[in-house]
């Protein structure tokens, strides 16, 4: 079965280059039948590639450790799930099971423009394909998944037990799906580019898309926190790590390019300034995939240096050059002449909102390339850590923030003094209200003062939307609450699904601000039955236990965790050793309760004294990052989900009362 | 006044805004990186600065005690060969040790603190699993943050 992928691999690597030139030389001379044969043949490179996964799939899960690859990353014990996680838990399977979710993107992407967008598709697909050739070409020749071993061994060496984790299984797909979701806008801008049809056509085409993509960088970055948090044992969940950075940008910029469209698509501004978006976030992705795998920047979570690191930069110099190069070809042609006609519009407070997004990105970029810049520039590696991250980007956030409340509600064109009382004197009022208790109830973290009062403030201009949206159903169609609410979200998805996903931005916040204002950090080194203070708990060092599985031998310190002299429960943090990779690991244990987590790690034990060093976490809001994602997601699900033909229907709009396109 | 230059002001204090936290975070934050050889031979220029330093724990190097405040421990940074005759520098930590800190010496580690002394006083202890997602440390150089 093995002996199938590298043959795949070598079919579908001749498949994509016949694609690509016969999709130029057929678009070039309009030649129905060589792009017809070009889209056929990119399906096929999705078909080998499938062929090529299934094989790698076949060899982990019958444990043929002849092959090195699953001798290297799974074991006959291994759990099924963590098995098939192995696909994408090393360097080779993993640039694999990219190019598969690329390759079966843009199968979908073929399919559904069968018959439509003729013009632009054959360089849709010769985009898609030469960044597919790039990845056949590393499978091939750089990282080969299929190498055979001399010897074949007893047992594989396992998964990293750091791996072993849900978290970690879903994580790198969500990721992947996310970046390799952006390249599908990025072919369809490029298509628009070549032939020259840049009204908003490629936009549209894209729009699902870009929110999928969207909404998978999401996921996976959340999905990260997530495992980082209860893996890595140091009490927080985002380390400003390279490789978390990476994940980062492209959603960043994404994010940007979601809102800009609105107003390409209303107003018809802001068009070069979108395809740059594009462009950008494309590269993000392959920089992304890149930094995790090179070694050029130190991170924790980065893959052994190899071979791949020029060859990416090669690539990314070469889609860099191409992208730039169509867009200032074209940019007589893009140029609009919409002027912005006040600052105190949609279009303005959008425009700032991408400003500081693409601020953030370029702060985040430049701290996290920083070691590699000043060596070039002063010859001594400096590096940036978190502090500089947060400083930076804890005021950008909040301005982002506080326009996350403006710009949904704010008029387009030209806000009146009328529209900005009516949107904004209740909101606003009881931010500030908000602000001043607070400073009267003694918080002193002035950020985190303004970071809540913001809060309060978007999640007010929320509600008021939705519910001046509801009653105005009520009035005109007379329906309960509960239906005034669905129909007003169903009939206008967009418009409700992104009030739905600020709310989850809303929630995410909270808990940065509270783990990062409030957070209560505690490290001590007790004899059993001392006892230690951690904010409103007390905890009682008892003893330890220890027992073992044929995997794992567990050390467990037993916590007593006391409130007002009461006990309320045990905690047993661990260490664990695995016998396989002989590896300890860090066990924590956590105990929420409203969204606080008391968070315990046992950082090192003595067996001879029974010392045992204890680390005690709060985190105070901290849950609100999940429910925040939940939320996101939700939100962005009811945007993406295909609306059924739109029915005539009153819905309230911010600025005049009359129904908006949106 | 034109709305265009207006939109152009505030777009350019915003960009003033980031390069300003961004020098100001530049300048405030950072600490000198260094491969374990790069800080032997400056070492001398290095006293009291940040520094971070990559290294490997030379084997046979290393005690280890439990204290009030966490886990001791002294041992000698060398060159990723890790043998016992090559120049070091003492190291001496105090806190949690990582996981994959070997007491009979030859992790890789990156050490964060401030050399005084003639000791590098860490005040945090990173070891760079060779890496996290490949079972066997092919890398000549240090992965680790």
């Amino acid at each position: 079965m093995i002996e199938v992928g590298p043959i795949a691999l070598a079919a579908a690597w001749v498949f994509a280059i016949y694609a690509i030139v016969m999709s130029l030389v057929g678009g070039w001379q309009r030649q129905r039948d060589f792009i017809a044969s070009a889209e056929n043949a990119a399906l096929g490179v999705w078909g080998l590639t499938l062929v090529a996964v299934v094989a790698l799939l076949h060899a982990l899960v019958t444990h043929d450790f002849n092959v090195e690859y699953v001798a290297h990353y799974s074991s006959s014990t291994l759990p099924l799930q963590y098995i098939v996680a192995a696909l994408w838990g090393g360097q080779a399977g993993s640039l694999l099971f990219w190019l598969c979710i690329l390759t079966s993107m843009s199968a979908v992407v073929h399919l559904q423009n069968r018959d439509k967008n003729r013009d632009m598709m054959p360089y849709v697909t010769a985009t898609l394909m030469v960044v597919a050739l790039f990845f056949l070409s590393m499978l091939l020749f750089v990282t080969p998944p299929f190498q055979r071993l001399a010897i074949t061994p007893f047992e594989g060496k396992d998964l990293n037990p750091l791996l072993q984790n849900y978290w970690m299984t879903i994580h790198p797909p969500s990721l992947y799906l996310g970046y390799v979701g952006c390249a599908i806008p990025f072919a369809f801008a490029m298509a628009a580019l070549v032939t020259g049809r840049l009204d908003d056509v490629w936009i549209r085409t894209t729009r699902r898309w870009s929110l999928l993509a969207w909404f998978f960088l999401s996921l996976g970055n959340l999905f990260g926190a997530k495992w980082a948090y209860l893996v890595l044992g140091w009490g927080g969940y985002w380390a400003w790590d390279p490789v978390e950075n990476a994940a980062f940008l492209p959603w960043l910029t994404m994010t940007a390019y979601l809102h800009s469209v609105m107003i390409q698509e209303k107003k018809n501004m802001l068009r070069v300034w979108n395809m740059v978006l594009v462009i950008l976030s494309f590269l993000l992705t392959i920089f992304g995939t890149f930094l995790t795998r090179s070694g050029v920047i130190s991170s924790v979570h980065s893959f052994t240096q190899s071979g791949l690191g020029p060859f990416f930069i090669y690539f990314l110099v070469f889609m860099m050059v191409i992208s730039v190069g169509l867009l200032l070809w074209r940019l007589p042609m893009l140029r609009s002449e919409q002027p912005l006609e006040s600052m105190l519009s949609r279009e303005a407070a959008f425009l700032i909102n991408n400003l500081v997004l693409v601020g953030i990105a370029f702060a985040v970029f430049w701290g996290t390339i920083f070691p590699v810049i000043s060596e070039a520039v002063r010859g001594i590696k400096i590096t940036v850590g978190p502090p500089f991250f947060n400083r930076v980007n804890a005021p950008l956030g909040l301005i982002l923030l506080f326009l996350m409340g403006v710009g949904p509600l704010i008029a387009w064109r030209r806000s009146s003094w009328n529209n900005f009382r009516r949107n904004f004197l209740i909101p606003g009022s009881l931010g500030l209200i908000g602000g001043i208790v607070m400073l009267f109830a003694g918080m002193g973290n002035y950020y985190a003062v303004l970071s809540f009062s913001f809060c309060i403030f978007v999640m007010m201009t929320i509600i008021t939307e939705f519910w001046r949206g509801v009653r105005a159903r009520q009035s005109m169609l007379s329906e309960n609450v509960g239906v005034a609410l669905l129909n007003l979200i169903s009939k206008n998805r967009r418009r409700y699904g992104g009030y739905i996903i600020h709310v989850g931005i809303v929630m995410i916040f909270l808990a940065i601000t509270g783990t990062s204002a409030f957070k209560v950090e505690k490290q001590v080194t007790v004899k059993p039955g001392e006892s230690f203070e951690a904010g409103r708990y007390t905890l009682r060092y008892d003893s330890t236990e220890a027992w073992e599985d044929p995997h794992v031998a567990h050390l467990a310190a037993n916590i007593a965790v006391l409130d007002g002299g009461k006990q309320i429960d045990v905690l047993k943090p661990e260490k664990r050793f695995y016998k396989k990779p002989e590896q300890p690991t860090t066990e924590v244990a956590i105990r929420s309760t409203f969204g606080t987590d008391l968070y315990l790690v046992l950082g090192a034990y003595d067996d001879a004294t029974k010392m045992a060093t204890i680390q005690a976490y709060i985190n105070p809001l901290i849950g609100f990052l999940g429910w925040g994602g939940i939320v996101l997601a939700l939100g962005t699900l009811v945007t993406i989900l295909p609306t059924r033909a739109p029915a005539p229907a009153p819905a309230y709009s911010p600025e005049r009362g009359t129904r908006t396109a949106e | 006044m034109n709305r265009n230059l207006r939109f152009a002001v505030a777009a350019a204090l915003l960009v003033g805004t980031v390069a300003y936290l961004m020098y100001t975070g530049v300048t405030q934050t950072s600490v000198y990186y260094l491969t374990i050889d790069e800080f032997l031979v400056k070492k001398d220029t290095l006293v009291n600065e940040g520094v971070r330093v990559a290294g490997r724990v030379q084997t046979g190097s290393v005690t280890r005690r439990m204290t009030n405040s966490g886990e001791e421990l002294n041992f000698r940074l060398a060159d990723f060969k890790g043998d016992t005759k090559g120049d070091s520098v003492a190291v001496h930590y105090i806190g949690v040790t990582p996981d994959m800190f070997k007491s009979e010496g030859g992790s890789d580690v990156i050490v964060e603190g401030k050399y005084v002394d003639g000791t590098l006083r860490a005040h945090n202890l990173l070891t760079s699993c060779p890496s996290k997602y490949e079972a066997e440390a092919g890398a000549s150089a240090p992965s680790g943050e």
